[in-house]
């Protein structure tokens, strides 16, 4: 503001009709940006502690999912093992295993059909007893049976689909016993379900937390401005005036909020996270846990948006009516 | 200029603030409103820009009735008055330029514009040495005088002004009179409620006594003679 100083202006000239600041939308959109970065600058210290508060309530947002999305996965994996195994007390002929394997896979909610040879079976049972390989001296492979393995269509693999689906199996002609670990399947549907009830539960008082605490704090960073507010209704700003400029600075308090956030979890989930899974998974193939899907981080990015816009509009509301 | 017309105003039912007030002040007056505390000095500035409506009664500005005003009318009329109060009610996290220049952004001035004419008003108050400065290191006198440049910058037609001397030294009395003399003089109708009998002494041209919501007594220092209500 020094280069008022450097240039006064003449000293009589007060009535002259003003040039007006940018005219139309844009131009004072252009105005209410400004108004918002310098309000930010001048009150520091409030901005700080909302732009925090919003970083820690979306943090521990997205933490929350991203543990949920990460025990969804590892749910999913874990899906794999319904599988369904027909056994046979003979070598199938080639021609046998076609016409079965056809009629099996035409069964709703089988995806993949493999057959087990007698062979297949003992190396399978060979390689589980690496190591004690002498216990299996004088064993031959006709001992053992052969079977088909039937893995679960992804949507089948419910109990009741389980059980649907081995009904019908046992129907088709040449077929005996059937096994598909029916304690385990019903198991593991309880717990999914319940992790999921758990997760709606706790998710839902989350955000219901998250929403109260926010605007709690935009609405106290409004009332410690709301002189800002008496004055400006006092020299003519119109409503519009008065709230645009603290809808603007929500809108930058909240995307602030929301890209922080993202980057801590970035960071935390670079830091020690992602190598922490294996634990869910108990699978050594998939390497730990996962990032958030790209979608949740643009919705969280959105919604802190979305957090600070209403925040600001709903506080207003209140301590506008000088 | 500014017309009553009976105007009551009833804060709670049996608590009346105004109580039939009539009262016309012509364009170019400078009015004291006196009274003691709790005479109805700030209800009734309150009523003339707006920030209130009477429970009965009409107020006229310029011929338009505040009392029918809509909320979204009600800035237009503020734009054409200016207010100042005890207390100043200056932004402290602003400069005084910045505080000065929130009356020309309002009407949507370009900086250039805002620059020079804030400029300009703050050299009538003799505060242009210290436009960025924040209100907190300013004396009370200095913060009434950018309170006065804010309400006066955009040359209102009414100036009103509610204890505007009650935390100041006499020397500075003198010099916020002093501004309101000036302002009044370039045609703005000036209303200051006061119960700083000095002031009214060395200024007064028109002096209305409020007492428990009625005018008691009306004086005029040319005339030299009362005229009771």
């Amino acid at each position: 503001m020094n280069r008022w100083k450097k240039k006064p202006a003449p000293a009589s000239q007060p009535n002259k009709r003003p040039t007006l600041a940018g005219e139309g939308f844009g131009g004072r959109l252009g105005y209410f940006i400004g108004r918002s970065l310098s309000n930010i600058r001048q009150n520091i210290f409030v901005n700080v502690v909302t732009i925090g508060t919003i970083t820690l309530a979306l943090l521990i947002v997205s933490l929350f999912l991203l543990v949920f999305v990460n025990l969804e996965n590892a749910a999913e994996n874990w899906s794999e093992r319904v599988q369904v195994t027909a056994y046979f007390d003979r070598e199938l002929s080639p021609q046998e295993q076609t016409a079965l394997r056809g009629r099996i896979a035409a069964i709703p909610g089988a995806s993949r059909v493999s057959y087990v040879s007698r062979d297949e079976a003992f190396k399978r049972f060979k390689s589980r007893l690496r190591g004690q390989e002498t216990l299996l001296e004088g064993v031959r492979p006709e001992v053992l049976p052969t079977s088909f393995e039937i893995s679960m269509k992804r949507a089948s693999r419910d109990t009741q689909s389980v059980e649907a689906f081995v009904t019908a199996l046992k129907r088709l002609p040449g077929i005996g016993e059937v096994q598909y670990g029916e304690e385990w399947v019903r198991r593991f549907n309880t717990f999914l379900n319940f992790m999921r009830l758990l997760g709606a539960l706790l998710g839902s008082f989350l955000v219901v937390a998250v929403v109260f605490i926010v605007s709690n704090t935009i609405k106290l960073t409004i009332y410690a401005r709301r002189d800002e507010l008496e004055v400006m209704a006092l020299v003519g700003a119109t409503r519009f005036f008065i709230k645009a400029p603290f809808l603007v600075e929500g809108i930058i308090q909240g995307g602030a909020g929301a890209l922080l956030a993202m980057g801590l979890l970035l960071a935390l989930y670079e830091g020690f996270l992602h190598n922490t899974g294996n634990f869910l998974t108990f699978n050594p193939a998939t390497a730990g846990l996962s990032f958030l899907p790209i979608e949740y981080v643009y919705a969280i990015v959105l919604a802190g948006l979305a957090l600070g816009f209403v925040g600001s509009l709903t506080s207003l509301k209140r301590f506008i009516n000088v | 200029m500014i017309q009553l017309h009976n105007v009551s105003l009833a804060y709670q039912k049996d608590a009346t603030a105004l109580n039939g007030i009539n009262l016309r002040i012509e364009k170019g007056e400078f009015v004291f409103l006196t009274g003691p505390s709790g005479a109805g000095k700030t209800t009734l500035l309150r009523l003339l820009y707006g920030a209130l409506a009477p429970t009965r009664g009409q107020v006229l500005i310029d011929g338009q009735n505040v009392s029918r005003m809509s909320p979204a009318q009600i800035p237009l009329l503020r734009r054409s008055i200016g207010v100042v109060f005890q207390d100043f009610k200056l932004l402290s996290t602003r400069t005084v330029f910045e505080n000065v220049s929130i009356t020309l952004e309002v009407l949507g001035w370009g900086r250039a514009d805002i620059g020079k004419k804030v400029m300009h008003t703050l050299k009538q108050m003799g505060m242009e040495s210290k436009i960025n400065l924040t209100p907190q290191r300013l004396s009370g006198g200095e913060q009434q005088r950018v309170a006065l440049a804010r309400a006066l910058v955009n040359d209102p037609k009414i100036l009103l002004a509610d204890e505007p001397t009650g935390n100041l030294d006499d020397a500075n009395k003198n010099q916020i009179l002093n501004i309101f003399k000036e302002a009044n003089v370039r045609g703005t109708t000036v209303v200051v409620a006061t119960h700083d009998r000095r002031l009214i002494e060395h200024g007064h041209k028109r002096l209305i006594t409020l007492s428990k919501g009625e005018i008691v007594e009306q004086m005029e220092k040319e005339a030299g003679s009362g005229e009771s209500a």
